[in-house]
């Protein structure tokens, strides 16, 4: 458990020191923890709903990267952000939850496999993003494009894209959150 | 959408994000440097801010009000992480209160009884109870707006953190013109001024620090 605690501060904090491939890696581990803490907690939202959820604590994991702190374990920061966002999701869905942290420990990757599910909010966000930072978001998440060739697609600098892309995931935390409200 | 493309897209964005503390003292500083420029184009600095500055009595006032602005500014950055609830240690604000307390205490003892309603009482209560909260607003409000950047879970407490820090800082700003003398004033006016504008920032933090 230390051992595995020890590799994802590694990975975060070369994340946060702009690796992007440490980072595309420390979310891949870290996803399935959180999907089998969500499953096992709302399971009556369904497979698509629960899904919802952890990208959900995804996307507040990536806008809040920057309050861990180099010199504290990885996993009480990233098993409070999941506890709060996972409290507040249920709580936007007319459901309360009580959530004793304990149970973050507890939860083992229940489904280490690819997830095959389609989540249906996030992409409903990115729906309401303006027209540019949409095509931005999906080129490089769905289609798996660079900087480089979305920058060439949109006839926009790769430093432009970048922004645009930065802005446009803070957005997606606005526009969930008025969703909820 | 899957969840391996928001993870492709999240991964894809590497702008770095300024540490909050950093943020903090950036605007911190010019906050409080332009509400001690209001004081002083206002009301003034007293006249024997050196002696009062060489007068220990009269010197606690700044240690006090400085000493509840920086413990609480360090709880306040604590409790911007995540799980910085569970982490963080409320004690030092214990000993800050222990030590006014105990100021409090010694100027009763010391102040005959005779002179004790007019130390208390002094000449300013109001323009105190006002202008701490007044010049608190510029100090609280650049804590609230870089520590929206973090990632409380505690918002009232973070607000309330907030509140004790900002006008604790404004208290110490307030003092360079306070002409009181006595700790029986400044300890409880001040502290009744800080309350009220903890009370208010909790509220305020309840509502705009949530993410």
């Amino acid at each position: 458990m230390a051992g595995q605690m020890d590799d994802w501060g590694q990975l975060l904090a070369a994340a946060n020191a702009g690796d992007a491939r440490a980072y595309a890696q420390f979310l891949l581990a870290a996803a399935p923890i959180l999907r089998g803490l969500v499953r096992a907690r709302g399971g009556s939202l369904g497979e698509a709903g629960c899904e919802d959820v952890v990208q959900e604590v995804m996307l507040a994991v990536h806008l809040k990267r920057h309050t861990w702190d180099q010199s504290a374990p990885v996993r009480p920061w990233l098993y409070a952000i999941a506890r709060y966002k996972v409290v507040d999701a249920f709580r936007a869905r007319g459901r309360r939850i009580d959530l004793p942290i304990e149970d973050f420990v507890e939860v083992l990757p229940a489904v280490p496999d690819r997830d095959p599910t389609e989540a249906a909010d996030m992409a409903k966000m990115i729906g309401m993003l303006d027209g540019r930072s949409e095509v931005i978001v999906r080129k490089i998440g769905l289609e798996g494009a660079t900087m480089a060739e979305t920058g060439l697609a949109l006839q926009m600098s790769e430093g432009a894209v970048r922004v645009a892309l930065h802005r446009a995931l803070k957005t997606l935390a606005v526009l969930r959150q008025r969703h909820i409200e | 959408m899957k969840t391996d493309d928001l993870i492709r897209a999240l991964a894809a964005d590497t702008l770095p994000e300024a540490h909050v503390s950093g943020r903090l003292w950036l605007v911190l500083m010019p906050a409080l440097a332009v509400a001690l420029a209001a004081l002083w184009l206002t009301l003034g600095f007293r006249p024997d801010l050196v002696q009062a500055i060489g007068n220990p009595v009269s010197l606690m006032r700044w240690v006090l009000t400085g000493a509840l602005a920086l413990v609480s500014m360090r709880i306040a950055l604590v409790l911007a992480r995540p799980e910085g609830r569970r982490v963080v240690r409320l004690w030092p604000l214990a000993l800050v209160a222990g030590a006014a307390l105990a100021m409090l205490t010694w100027a009763y003892v010391t102040t005959p009884a005779e002179g004790r309603q007019m130390a208390t009482v002094g000449k300013t209560i109001w323009t105190c109870l006002v202008a701490i909260p007044v010049l608190s607003v510029l100090p609280v409000g650049a804590l609230f707006w870089a520590l929206r950047r973090g990632a409380t879970t505690a918002p009232a407490l973070e607000g309330a953190a907030i509140g004790l820090a900002g006008s604790g800082a404004a208290a110490a700003v307030y003092a360079t013109y306070c002409i009181e003398q006595s700790p029986l004033f400044y300890v409880s006016w001040y502290s009744l001024a800080i309350m009220g504008v903890t009370i208010v920032s909790s509220a305020i933090g309840a509502r705009i620090l949530r993410w």
